[in-house]
């Protein structure tokens, strides 16, 4: 079965080159193009990777309603101030049953509109299962080309984003707020674990003590204590705006050190290895699916299966020998031609 | 009532094909096709109902009700400049209103100057800019303050609105223990559905408490607060929900004045309420019943109130905005009508009856003038007014009312789970609820299941509008800069100035802010001027976006 | 993680994108709230940025969010100059090519002299939602078929 031939789609040079002439709406465009079209995506890495800047992306994760666009906010301001250009990539969830999405985080960054050493972008999470926009990524290279040089990332907090996070993210700010008891219980296992920073923010709020109490626990039965030293615990009011001079600084300090330790390196490692693997890996399953009918064929093969108590190994090592001797067939074939 | 004549009409009623119709109330609560002593048999009466102006209120919060005095037949009005406001007061007053009532713009309900960037195509608009006590003083020129009640509707800067009315006063030599009227000064519902605020809840309140005091002492006919529920149900809710939230800001006001020190006795005689009379008829009159019999229970049990007058909820009553439609317009008249009808019957101490151009721009003279009118056919024609409480005992609206109460109880508590009000508003409970009702609705008149006569039912093609609509005119902006500068101009700038830090130095620590507000006031410090100096103190405040 | 069904074009698909801001002095946002959710509801991308926006934040915001559509809800009477505004202000972004739409308490003499500047329908109180919801999938549809 062969794949079927299809228009192979572009970026015109037109919109390419008011990119890389410092126009917003190209940018903006351009990023649209990397929400909607994969096929558009190694194109788009193809010219941008070279452009990079070097740009540090900074994840602030942490439940719903503590204060993230806030905070977001009060640090970009900040950046700003410090010669920083500032890109802020905020996710919200895509609705499962309707497709839409509401994107409300901008409310909370009035103070930031206006200026050009700022770009501020809503995503929708799309089939990102609730955690981050499989575009980001992407998105984050657009902003660091178009010479944004700090990138912080906002998620949700609800579904996988905060695991996303941590893999599109050079360094991970974790948002809490006090007053709600068992809120270490409610995070993701592991977010704990990989945040670099942890911030209570509303800390004139009641309770502000006993969370910190428990932060401090948290690390004194972590597994990585003596491989790892404890991350920061900060506190602020960004309503208020009160602690967050302290946040920033620390924040410069933690990409002063992620940078100065090769970390920062060895994280764009991880991040383009991680690409790879996994573009890799969809394109061999689409590969797959497209010659074999596979969701189908599986779906009906599962019915039979379930109806008469089998296992499913018998049809996987079976497939397994046909992709192998369809290579060798390949191999074969080629070795002919030549 | 035997129950076999019961059921005998329960198999009737069976056997008739139903009309294809939701039979629920605009709130969509589910509702019975009969309503009869069944429903009420564990109802006590005597401690429930009771009589007209005894706990628990239920039957209305005096003895004599209409027979003693009509409710005030209060329209709200303001427009463009000061003058032509002035000229609408005059008018209405001659016309026969016993109170008057202002309307601001934009700006100044956002506490900001005509000349303020946002201002820009807002002046005058919506109600009368007032920048100064110059515009103060030609506002009421001529106008008896100490023979007329003032209703000013206006929240967020109404401490310094007010401080400006006072010093007008001071300056016509009216004594303040002599001026009647009311403040809006409801910040609590402005987080929750008119979104008119400028600093965090905190600062407000404080504003609000100091205002309390302050009015306690030297002017102490004025009601400080009108909490308020109009606009929860204008931004969409439920009937209920407009009845649990209105009184759970008044019971969090009560507490923070209780807080601040104040003797409850005090300051609650004061407070008084401002509710919606919506479309569905009963459930309005229902809801306005046990807004009464629940708040004195809680001031009363829960709060030890010992003044019966603290028992007392007393209202105004605005018909619905959000019921009147653009379309065949003359037909509100019909629906204000109803409306109005509803909040007499349960009860209202003074009414605002909508003009049917509401929906298009501010209110024709015609117009008004009609809405007016309806007022006065209620009170003198129709008999709504000869006896008390007159669906009193009737099966239906005594269960509504008891559902009422019912459903409030159970927001209480949800509210109280979540911390508080404040704390609630700041998790956008609700918020959600409303918009989650404002939407349910939309959609039930899209599917049809509700209907609105003449925009989704019996609609006219082609239909145009025939009514003199009043437009302002854009130099009423203009000139209304104009005058602000002069005044800047003329006024003694060291004055405003050194006013203005003792104002900031006040608000900083702990002092009662109204006499400083007043002083600002009394040397045509501006309304903008005074909000940058407590923005300064208090911040600002910025909500998140719920969904 | 694999997605073995990547024809979710419901949830994963390009989807008409909406800015819902409220310009001016106007705190009234229960039709901007309500008309965000119907367009949510109806699979769309709503950039919803509230009240107390400039034209220029709301053109600015549009531009970052590369958006397809603008709606303005205005029940303040500033509807003439705001809308006059923002469309000057989207012809000179490149964004002459968006819908510029919205709601309010708009006369009819003024929804004449909105559509002759080159603003979309505007809708008024008592407007069907579905009505809404289809008029921008209708834009939207002529435009890029």
């Amino acid at each position: 079965m062969r794949p079927n031939r299809h228009v192979v789609r572009s970026i015109s040079p037109q919109l390419w080159e008011e990119f890389f002439r410092g126009s917003r709406l190209a940018c903006a465009r351009l990023i649209t193009k990397v929400e909607n079209d994969l096929e558009l995506i190694p194109e788009i890495r193809d010219r941008l990777i070279p452009q990079r800047k070097g740009a540090v992306r900074v994840g602030i994760t942490g439940p719903p309603g503590v204060g993230k666009s806030t905070v977001a906010a009060g640090l970009a301001r900040r950046a700003v101030k410090d010669g920083h250009s500032v890109g802020i990539i905020a996710v919200d969830p895509t609705s499962p049953f309707t497709g839409g999405a509401f994107l409300g985080d901008r409310v909370r960054m009035q103070s930031l509109m206006g200026d050009d050493r700022v770009f501020i972008r809503s995503l929708a999470s799309r089939d990102g299962h609730g955690g981050l926009s499989p575009a980001t990524p992407h998105v984050a290279e657009v902003l660091d080309a178009f010479g944004m040089d700090r990138i912080f990332i906002e998620t949700v907090g609800v579904g996988q984003a905060e695991l996303d996070v941590v893999t599109c993210a050079d360094l991970i700010l974790l948002v809490l707020q006090p007053g709600t008891g068992d809120v270490i219980q409610t995070l993701k296992a592991g977010i704990t674990e990989a945040a670099d920073l942890f911030l209570v923010n509303k800390a004139d709020l009641p309770g502000t003590e006993s969370l910190l109490e428990a932060l401090g626990f948290l690390f004194e039965i972590s597994a990585h204590r003596h491989v790892h030293t404890r991350p920061p615990i900060l506190t602020a009011s960004a309503v208020k705006d009160e602690g967050l001079d302290g946040v920033y600084s620390e924040t410069e300090r933690l990409i002063e050190r992620l940078i100065q330790s090769g970390q920062y390196q060895d994280k764009k490692r991880q991040q383009m290895e991680r690409e790879i693997r996994e573009s890799l890996q969809q394109m061999l399953w689409d590969r797959f699916a497209a010659m074999t009918n596979a969701p189908e064929e599986i779906r009906i093969l599962c019915e039979r299966l379930i109806k008469n108590g089998q296992s499913p190994y018998p049809f996987i090592q079976a497939m397994d020998s046909n992709v192998r001797m369809e290579l060798v067939n390949q191999r074969a074939g080629n070795e002919n031609d030549g | 009532m035997k129950t076999t004549d019961k059921k005998n009409w329960e198999d009737n009623y069976q056997k008739f094909e139903l009309r294809d119709a939701d039979f629920t109330s605009i709130s969509g609560r589910p509702l019975r096709p009969l309503y009869t002593g069944d429903d009420l048999s564990d109802f006590d009466a005597d401690a429930r109902l009771g009589f007209p102006g005894e706990f628990p209120y239920t039957r209305g919060v005096h003895p004599s009700m209409y027979r003693g005095r009509l409710w005030t037949m209060r329209q709200f009005a303001g427009m463009g400049t000061p003058e032509q406001t002035n000229l609408r007061y005059k008018f209405l007053l001659e016309k026969g209103q016993t109170g008057l009532s202002v309307a601001f713009d934009n700006p100044t309900l956002y506490g900001r100057d005509s000349d303020y960037a946002l201002s820009v195509g807002e002046v005058g608009k919506t109600g009368v800019a007032v920048d100064t006590l110059a515009d103060m003083e030609r506002l009421f020129d001529g106008i008896p303050l100490d023979e007329v009640s003032t209703s000013m509707t206006i929240n967020a800067p109404a401490s310094w609105i007010f401080a400006m009315f006072l010093a007008n006063a001071e300056r016509r030599n009216i004594p303040l223990h002599k001026l009647r009227g009311t403040l809006q000064n409801d910040i609590l519902k402005e987080y929750i559905a008119q979104k008119e605020w400028i600093f965090p809840p905190q600062p407000h309140i404080r504003l609000i408490t100091d205002l309390m005091a302050f009015c306690a002492d030297r002017v102490p006919q004025w009601n400080t607060i009108s909490i308020s529920g109009y606009h929860i149900r204008e931004a969409g809710s439920t009937a209920a929900q407009e009845l649990a939230f209105t009184l759970a800001d008044g019971f969090t006001y009560v507490e923070h004045a209780l807080r601040a020190g104040l003797d409850i006795d005090d300051f609650a005689p004061r407070l008084s309420f401002f509710f919606n009379a919506h479309l569905d008829f009963f459930e309005e009159i229902a809801k306005l019943r046990a807004a009464r019999r629940i708040w004195a229970r809680h001031m009363k049990d829960k709060y030890k109130a010992k003044n019966p007058r603290s028992w007392l909820c007393r209202f105004h009553v605005q018909t619905a905005g959000c019921s009147l439609t653009a379309q065949q317009p003359e037909i509100n008249i019909v629906r204000t009508a109803l409306e109005g009808l509803a909040g007499v019957l349960g009860g209202c101490q003074s009414l605002h009856t909508n003009s049917m151009d509401e929906a298009l721009a501010l209110p024709s003279e015609k117009a008004v003038e009609i809405a007016l009118r309806t007022q006065q056919i209620i009170a003198y024609e129709s008999g709504a007014a000869n006896v008390i409480d007159p669906l009193g005992g009737s099966f239906y609206v005594e269960t509504l009312t008891n559902e009422m109460e019912e459903e409030a109880e159970r927001y209480f508590q949800k509210i109280e789970a979540l911390g508080g009000v404040v704390p609630a508003i700041e998790q956008g409970f609700f918020q959600r609820e409303i918009t989650r009702a404002a939407y349910e609705y939309q959609m039930a008149l899209s599917r049809k299941r509700k209907i609105l006569v003449g925009v989704n039912e019996f609609a006219n093609e082609n239909q145009k509008l025939d009514i003199p609509i009043l437009e302002i005119d854009e130099e009423v902006e203009r000139d209304q800069i104009r005058r602000l500068n002069r005044v800047k101009q003329d006024r003694d700038q060291d004055a405003v100035r050194s006013r203005l830090q003792a104002l900031e130095r006040a608000a900083a620590a702990t002092e009662n802010l109204i006499p400083y507000l007043l002083d600002c006031a009394r040397v045509y410090a501006t309304l903008g001027e005074i909000s940058e100096a407590l923005i300064k103190i208090f911040g600002e405040y910025r909500e998140q976006a719920f969904y | 993680m694999i997605d073995p069904n990547r024809k979710g074009e419901e949830v994963a698909g390009p989807k008409i994108k909406v800015i819902i801001a409220k310009p001016g002095l106007d705190g009234h946002d229960r039709g901007a709230k309500v008309v965000a959710r119907a367009l949510v509801e109806a699979g769309m991308e709503v950039v919803y940025l509230g009240l107390q926006q400039t034209p220029e934040s709301i053109v600015n915001a549009a531009v970052e969010e590369d958006a397809d559509v603008i709606g303005l809800s205005i029940l303040s009477g500033a509807h003439m100059t705001h809308f006059r505004r923002v469309r000057e202000l989207m012809e000179t972004s490149g964004l002459g090519d968006r819908l510029l739409t919205g709601g309010g308490i708009i006369p009819t003499r003024d929804q004449e002299k909105l559509k002759a500047i080159g603003i979309g329908k505007v809708f008024g109180p008592g407007d069907d939602l579905r009505e809404i919801v289809e008029y921008i999938q209708q834009w939207h549809r002529s435009r890029s078929g």
